[in-house]
């Protein structure tokens, strides 16, 4: 059964209009839809807000690339192959773009929040750190808390009124537009089987008023649903969906391919600069289709990147020194 | 058992911190891991004196007992071997409730309370840099019994003020003044403990039950107390030390090196001279 679910990555991209907000699939450099993110710089998307659990190199892409006005999250750079995130730490410095700073806990209960339609949620994670420093309120500051997709307060502290348990932080749902997730497989009705942590996509998925699932390969619905306890994302979550072979490159994806550390390395290295990353675009962004871009990295890099199928991980890629 | 330890010349301080950190696992325990050398820590640990720790992956694996060394915690080398591989919900959920002994930190700053900043350096609205962000740092700081932070040692980390308290130590900000007070009256009914050491590239520093100040415990080996004391903006007190960090074991270097991070992603080897 065809749904129409079916989009193209220059479709998916036109979704996502200026000042929308989004947020992405997978954990730092794992998982990332590293395609359609190319694909928006390559329509020079602006004004994007970005709410996420953590960031990652899809991040420092859009960032890097001036798409991206807000940057609401805990954490981004290339975990071993580029200890901080360049691009978002110049613009910071230069004062284009505004960070909100959530910890890691509140912002994945943020997500949960909002992915069960509560307004909030409550923890008792980061207290008395500079996280809940009223001066430090970003987005307060800066007369963006519109009480409608904004919170009209970064956090509210209270006491547990039910059991005495003391001080307690209400943080407030992340209402997102739009979620672009990246997994191994979806059906044609829009059915999401993720392989592997499945880190915080389910919430992201439920949370976003729109979801936009590339996937590896597009399967037959009924093959995902002849064992429905291992899908990941509901049918009907669903809006859109595209086949987008190695569209995470270069995050990895469990079971198929690994991080592309050299890559990333790269990346880090040379768009430190705004001269840099402008550079690094027109090399490996404007200009290719993700046809074009697979073909410049060639079959001896992803072969060596894909992942062995009892292991789900490679054992050719190299790791260290 | 004889303990078979290395001499200097075997060893590099990659060697020594992983060790460090590794002797302060208890067996049994559930402990939260950090993406790097505190991994190798762990591992190293649940093949030595800690065969059953639980380790627990942020990004969602839950018991976990990768027969590879993962380069990060949402790493595809997680999940075989666990009890369960899932998502950041569960993975923090599990924490708030209180399952978590130990967890490993890292920091671009620590204060003589162990409040430690991963954010920024300088002025948070006029920052000089912008680093990675907390992640999780807070978040297991908050919910573990002990915190473990490893760092690299330069005068200017260990600092009387950090620019930013990205996670918790034992004398934090009450807000909206954001006078300083004990972490116990902060937490109230979810407080369990606090930051229990800093492994550092100079030794290893613990913090004083009562007051939650700073002190040096060991000197890693050719190291001297008041050279530590002179490589800290702050007061340190260097009253306690109780000796020399312990080597590794050349067992331990086997395991580090044969069998955990063969690779060298996170612990290279000592050249043979």
């Amino acid at each position: 059964m065809s749904t129409g679910k079916r989009i193209t990555l220059q479709q998916a991209a036109e979704i996502v209009k200026d000042g929308s907000s989004l947020t992405f699939s997978g954990f730092t450099i794992w998982r990332r839809p590293m395609a359609l993110v190319y694909e928006l710089i390559r329509q020079q998307r602006k004004g994007l807000h970005l709410i996420e659990v953590n960031g990652g190199p899809h991040t420092e892409f859009l960032v890097g690339a001036g798409c991206v006005d807000i940057w609401e999250s805990c954490w981004v750079g290339h975990e071993l192959y580029g200890k901080y995130g360049a691009n978002l730490s110049r613009r910071v410095g230069n004062k284009e773009i505004l960070v909100e700073d959530y910890s890691h806990a509140e912002m994945m209960f943020r997500f949960a929040a909002a992915a069960s339609g509560a307004p909030y949620a409550v923890t008792q994670t980061s207290l008395g750190t500079d996280i809940h420093n009223p001066a430090y309120d970003t987005l307060g500051n800066a007369g963006r808390r519109d009480g409608k997709r904004i919170a009209k307060q970064k956090y509210v502290f209270t006491e547990d009124p039910f059991f005495g348990a003391g001080s307690q932080v209400l943080v407030p749902a992340a209402k997102v537009d739009i979620a672009i997730m990246c997994v191994q497989q979806v059906g044609e009705e829009g059915t999401v089987r993720v392989s592997g942590q499945y880190y915080s996509d389910p919430e992201a998925a439920r949370a976003a008023d729109i979801t936009i699932v590339m996937a590896e390969e597009i399967v037959p619905e009924e093959y995902l649903r002849r064992n429905a306890d291992q899908n990941t994302i509901v049918s009907f979550e669903v809006d859109h969906i595209m086949e987008c072979p190695f569209g995470a490159h270069p995050t990895g994806m469990f079971g198929r391919y690994d991080v592309d550390g050299a890559f990333l390395k790269d990346f880090y290295g040379k768009t430190r600069t705004q001269e840099g990353f402008d550079e690094f675009a027109k090399e490996w962004i404007f200009g290719l289709d993700q046809m074009s871009y697979l073909d410049k990295l060639g079959w001896p890099r992803m072969l060596n990147l894909k992942a062995n199928t009892a292991l789900n991980y490679s054992t050719s890629v190299k790791r260290g020194q | 058992m004889t303990t078979n330890y290395a001499n200097p010349e075997e060893y590099g301080l990659a060697d020594l911190l992983c060790c460090a950190a590794s002797r302060e696992v208890q067996d049994n325990e559930i402990v939260f891991a950090g993406t790097g050398l505190p991994m190798v820590a762990i591992m190293l640990a649940q093949k030595t004196h800690a065969p059953s720790l639980k380790l627990i992956f942020e990004a969602g694996t839950l018991d976990g007992r990768p027969p590879e060394i993962p380069t990060s915690v949402g790493d595809a080398r997680c999940e075989m071997g666990a009890s369960r591989a899932s998502g950041l919900y569960d993975a923090f959920s599990i924490a708030q409730r209180g399952y978590v002994d130990l967890g490993f930190l890292g920091g671009a700053e620590v204060d003589e309370y162990g409040n430690v900043n991963t954010t920024v350096i300088g002025d948070y609205l006029n920052p000089e840099l912008r680093l990675t962000g907390s992640g999780g740092n807070p978040d297991i700081n908050s919910f573990a019994k002990r915190t473990v932070f490893i760092m690299v040692h330069e005068k200017r980390r260990f600092t009387p003020s950090v620019s930013y308290i990205t996670s918790p130590g034992w004398r934090v900000k009450k807000w909206p003044g954001g006078e300083f007070v004990h972490r116990r009256e902060l937490y109230g009914a979810a407080f369990r403990g606090g930051p229990s050491a800093v492994i550092s590239t100079a030794g290893v520093f613990r913090f004083d039950d009562e007051t939650g100040r700073i002190y040096l415990d060991t000197c890693h080996p050719g190291k001297s107390p008041a050279e530590i004391r002179e490589m800290c903006h702050f007061d340190l007190d260097i009253s306690r030390v109780s000796g020399e960090t312990l080597p590794p074991t050349r067992e331990e270097l086997r395991l580090i090196h044969e069998v955990l991070d063969p690779e060298q992603i996170f612990i290279p080897k000592v050249k043979k001279g």
